[in-house]
């Protein structure tokens, strides 16, 4: 029970600096979502280590390892959307592929010739 | 009253099939079995079946849509955990990250655009290589259908883990963190369990490049998109 109540509150942290976030986007008119300003926000005081990470440590690790259980809603949405794959809807899903393919080859390519640059320099 | 009976049903429903997927893929561990691809099919497959709306499950399915926000938040606490790399590593993992989300975004928008597929669907398939939380809000806000992005996203995890390999070779990319830059960028969370199960440093180099390339899609995804459409 404990536990439970120690997760709950670690949980409404991260809903506390989400809403921070927000706040953050929308007082400055900015592009960046409201939930990354909460994430990069939270990185900065970790990092810093204004906030403990025992604070919010179990019910963050329990949120990220059951994370898609919260995409599944949006996900469902696609009923309303089903005729779209059907027949040349096939042509949306090569294109995912293709520049899926493209990302990971290129950033893959890419930051090989970074680290193998540092690997050199060091020697 | 009724409302709030239909809610709870949707929630607890969606927790139920979520458990029995996530056991499953415990058992059966490839991406086919993923909770999120078998247990939204399951879902969309009870609506139809029984012919209820969209609407009416998104009665419960909003409450767990609130928890979205706090879900990106949480991806601190990963990127945290990988401090030490991202610090000794930060010039190639960005480098990387950076064009491979300029890469993503205009290939996706120029080849949807040369196929005539329409401007909604465009919009919803621009961050298609970054964590759904964190696309369906980019999607939202350009004017695309939010399940529409959701479902882009799970083509770019499931079926980036099927081509890895493959890439890999063609691309000629055998050091581990060019590796797990290249999945975590192309095929964020779901690519990043598949990189774990190689090793830790190249689960690590996804993490991060994923976390860094949700940030920095959302950035350059709204400017982008709009200068290209």
């Amino acid at each position: 029970m404990l536990k439970l109540g120690k997760i709950i509150m670690h949980i409404a942290i991260l809903y506390g600096i989400f809403l921070i976030g927000n706040w953050i986007q929308v007082t400055f008119h900015l592009i960046i979502p409201g939930s990354v300003i909460g994430m990069i926000l939270l990185f900065i005081l970790l990092y810093t280590k204004s906030i403990k990470v025992s604070w919010i440590e179990d019910g963050t690790r329990l949120f990220v390892s059951h994370l898609t259980l919260f995409f599944i809603p949006a996900t469902v949405g696609i009923v309303n959307y089903l005729q779209l794959f059907s027949g040349k809807g096939i042509l949306l899903i090569i294109i995912v592929l293709i520049s899926t393919a493209l990302v990971m080859g290129i950033s893959g390519v890419v930051s090989q010739w970074f680290v193998r640059k540092k690997e050199l320099h060091h020697e | 009253m009724n409302n709030i009976i239909i809610g709870l049903l949707a929630i607890i429903g969606t927790l139920i099939v979520y458990l029995f997927m996530w056991k499953l893929h415990r058992r059966v561990l490839l991406p086919v079995t993923l909770p999120i691809f078998l247990g939204s099919i399951v879902i969309v497959l009870v609506l139809l079946l029984f012919h209820i709306d969209y609407d009416t499950y998104m009665i419960g399915g909003e409450w767990i849509n609130q928890l979205l926000g706090p879900a990106v938040v949480a991806l601190a606490y990963p990127l945290y955990q990988q401090r030490d790399l991202l610090k000794r590593l930060f010039v190639p993992i960005l480098m990387g990250t950076i064009v491979g989300a300029v890469v993503g975004i205009m290939s996706g928008v120029l080849l949807a655009k040369w196929l005539g597929v329409e401007e909604f669907i465009i919009y919803s398939l621009v961050s298609k290589s970054v964590t759904t939380p964190v696309s369906i809000v980019i999607a939202d806000s350009l004017g695309g259908a939010m399940p529409l992005a959701a479902v882009f996203v799970m083509i770019a995890g499931m079926g980036g883990v099927l081509i890895a390999p493959f890439i890999f070779k063609a691309f000629k990319i055998d050091h581990v963190i060019g590796r797990g830059v290249g999945i975590g960028s192309a095929s964020h969370a779901i690519g990043t369990a598949r990189a774990m199960e190689d090793g830790p440093l190249g689960g690590s180099a996804s993490t991060v490049a994923m976390v860094l390339s949700a940030i920095i899609v959302s950035i350059i995804a709204p400017i982008l998109a709009v200068w290209m459409l």
